[in-house]
């Protein structure tokens, strides 16, 4: 499913990521685990919990081209 | 060829604060990534011998995604003698992702394991001597902003200057893919961190809290009109005792001084052939006709100095009651610089505490639609203080276009402290609701430039992709430091542009450019007839190229002649008009020639434009 349709304070793990240099660069690649910290309203971002590490706010644009699925 | 040591790091680990105490030079610093985009270079001296230390912009990685992070890589390939790489102790995976790739060239390196405060608050600990093993390097453990750790690190950093290369430990990963590395970074911090799950600190969970909808939205509420107290009660309160300043002490002191000199000339005859050039008579008069209008009151002085000699007028032009000296000393010391200061008291916390990229985030759904994402309002912030740091900031931005739109909306429809505090004490003079009317008119204006500009200029932006850094409790010595620095900058910045403007006005009114450009039949259509503005306004039109507060400044001598209406349509074509200057400067600098003309002349017509309509409309309703 699409990181933006993802449930808010559930553990997932990427399973796809767009070619977008600063994801990359920041860590959130195939297999990176995320917590959905937070969901804005209006079309706004979705902040993520990085391998319970930091936090980064990605914009709906993106979140919806990032895939995530189940822990294994 | 000088001998570099870079400092390097991911975004906001400190490097900044790194390199101001290691070589005496200020960095500005803040709590979030992107606060340097330039490289920065000091003197450090180590075992006798010099070298230079290069504070470098923060990078992920050195595959850049913006202009700032290009910087990094250009710098690293350049070649250095050694390599300072600060790791966020916090962050410590990502951060050794960056080490990797650092250690793939053939300089010596050495760690600074930073923050570790912040770690140990959040249960983290990070073994050192086995992170040291790890990368075969040494690992300092240091908390910059309390300067420890620095000494240690002075000296093992005189140890790896001793070796020329890295001995072959950095073909260590050199071949390896970036997978392998992330791969790596993550079994290097599995093997040297502990983590206690401890409930959350205070400042934590109030950071989370912040970015929440519910209750970050109120909480911004909050600290936004938190920020607008501290501006307009400290500016008010604080002009008191700095009037008293300029009017008790500097004035006087600068009048005694030019009196002294002319005293001293005057014996000496030496101005005589000055005299024979300018005492024609039509210089005094335009002086007077200056006073008369622009500042709405004639000083007796000089009328008298009329039949005085020309050191006398000289004297009066420079120091008397309303000399070049005595006005802009009044405006920038009384008028602006307590809104400055307070301004800065407020921007300076908020930017250490790491709260400006969490309101961004909060905002991120509504920046959106105008066209920009929300990261851009930590520029729109520091654009408050002044255009040419938020313009340079923006450097930060992953696409040329989203550059060009953040400072396009900063010079229509973000006006800078300065210009804020010249707009207030104009506003306050008439009524109360007049300053937040000025505030619902700004955001208006800057939510239309947006969604024009948005239209306009051609290629795309990215969405939001922002870390969120930990809140802290900015540290007292950083604090004070930036916020003395920034105002140094302001006094040094301002006051030579704010006497050359009033000196310019006094010679556009002595020479009787002035009266001709007033009495010019078109230019009384546009500011009388369309502005609905007296004819001497058009003097704030003129000394606003200058610098952005000198289009309100000299309308506040008007001020008991002017209706509300007539100070609203002057608030509006000052917020629109030409930025100063220095920002012209940035924006030939930073974008091509077309852009800051395009600027110049979209922010005079625009000016004209708006103002004009508001007051055609006001007029009706009048």
């Amino acid at each position: 499913m699409s990181l933006y349709s993802a449930d808010k304070n559930n553990v997932y793990q990427v399973m796809s990521v767009p070619e977008i240099g600063l994801l990359k660069n920041l860590g959130v690649r195939e297999g990176t685990k995320v917590a959905i910290q937070q969901k804005y309203a209006l079309g706004g971002p979705v902040l993520l919990n990085i391998e319970d590490s930091f936090l980064v706010a990605i914009g709906k644009d993106i979140a919806t081209k990032i895939t995530v699925g189940k822990m294994p | 060829m000088k001998k570099k040591i870079l400092l390097m790091g991911n975004p906001n680990v400190g490097k900044s604060i790194f390199f101001t105490e290691l070589t005496g030079v200020h960095a500005v610093s803040s709590n979030f990534a992107g606060t340097t985009v330039d490289f920065l270079e000091g003197r450090l001296k180590i075992g006798g011998e010099e070298y230079v230390l290069i504070d470098v912009p923060g990078t992920y990685s050195l595959n850049p995604s913006s202009e700032a992070e290009a910087v990094a890589s250009r710098l690293m390939e350049d070649g250095a003698v050694a390599v300072i790489c600060v790791l966020d102790a916090t962050n410590l995976e990502r951060n050794l992702h960056l080490a990797m790739e650092l250690m793939q060239y053939d300089v010596p390196i050495i760690f600074a394991l930073n923050m570790t405060d912040v770690a140990e608050r959040q249960g983290i600990t990070v073994d050192t001597a086995r992170l040291s093993q790890e990368l075969n390097a040494p690992v300092i453990k240091t908390v910059a902003v309390k300067k420890e750790g620095f000494d240690t690190l002075l000296e093992r950093l005189a140890e790896v200057l001793q070796i020329s290369d890295c001995g072959g430990k950095c073909e260590k990963c050199h071949s390896c893919k970036d997978e392998e590395k992330w791969l790596s970074a993550k079994e290097i911090t599995g093997r040297v961190t502990k983590k206690n799950t401890s409930s959350p600190s205070f400042l934590d969970r109030l950071g989370l809290k912040m970015i929440q909808p519910f209750p970050g939205l109120p909480i911004a509420a909050v600290v936004l009109a938190a920020l607008v107290g501290v501006v307009v009660f400290g500016g008010r309160m604080l002009r008191m005792p700095l009037i008293m300043l300029t009017d008790g002490l500097i004035i006087p002191f600068l009048r005694t001084l030019f009196e002294g000199i002319f005293a001293f000339f005057a014996t000496e005859g030496g101005s005589l052939s000055y005299r024979y050039l300018f005492y024609d008579g039509g210089f005094q008069t335009g002086f007077r006709v200056f006073y008369d209008g622009a500042f709405r009151s004639v000083s007796y002085d000089v009328y008298s100095a009329v039949s005085g000699g020309f050191a006398d007028i000289l004297l009066n032009v420079l120091i008397g009651e309303y000399g070049i000296f005595v006005i802009s000393f009044q405006w920038i010391i009384a008028l602006i610089l307590p809104y400055v200061f307070s301004f800065y008291i407020g921007i300076t916390f908020l930017e250490d505490s790491g709260y400006l990229p969490r309101v961004s985030v909060l905002f991120d759904n509504l920046m959106r639609k105008l066209g920009v994402q929300g990261g851009s309002l930590i520029h729109v912030f520091l654009a408050l203080g002044c255009a040419v740091p938020a313009i340079l900031g923006s450097r930060t931005a992953t696409t040329r276009k989203e550059k060009m739109m953040i400072a396009t909306v900063i010079c229509f429809a973000v006006p800078c402290i300065s210009q804020i505090g010249a707009l207030v004490a104009l506003m306050g003079a008439f009524s109360w609701w007049m300053s937040p009317l000025m505030l619902l008119f700004a955001i208006f204006v800057f939510i239309v430039t947006a969604l024009i500009a948005g239209k306009i200029i051609k290629g795309k932006t990215d969405p939001l992709i922002l870390e969120i850094p930990n809140l802290l409790m900015p540290n007292p010595k950083t604090y004070f430091r930036k916020l003395w620095i920034r105002m140094k900058h302001f006094l040094k910045d301002a006051e030579l542009p704010m006497l050359g403007a009033v000196f310019l006005a006094a010679l556009l009114a002595g020479t009787g450019v002035l009266q001709m450009i007033a009495s010019n039949p078109q230019v009384q259509l546009v500011v009388s007839g369309w502005l609905g503005m007296p004819g001497d306004a058009v003097i704030a039109l003129i000394l606003g190229i200058v610098r952005r507060e000198m289009s309100v400044a000299p309308l506040l001598t008007l001020y008991p002649s002017l209706t509300h209406l007539q100070a609203f349509v002057a608030g509006v074509v000052s917020l629109l008009y030409l930025p100063c200057l220095s920002v012209f400067g940035i924006l030939a600098k930073e974008f091509r020639i077309r852009f800051a003309l395009a600027i110049f002349a979209g922010t005079i017509v625009s000016a004209i434009f708006v103002g004009g309509i508001v007051n055609q409309i006001g007029g009706l309703f009048l």
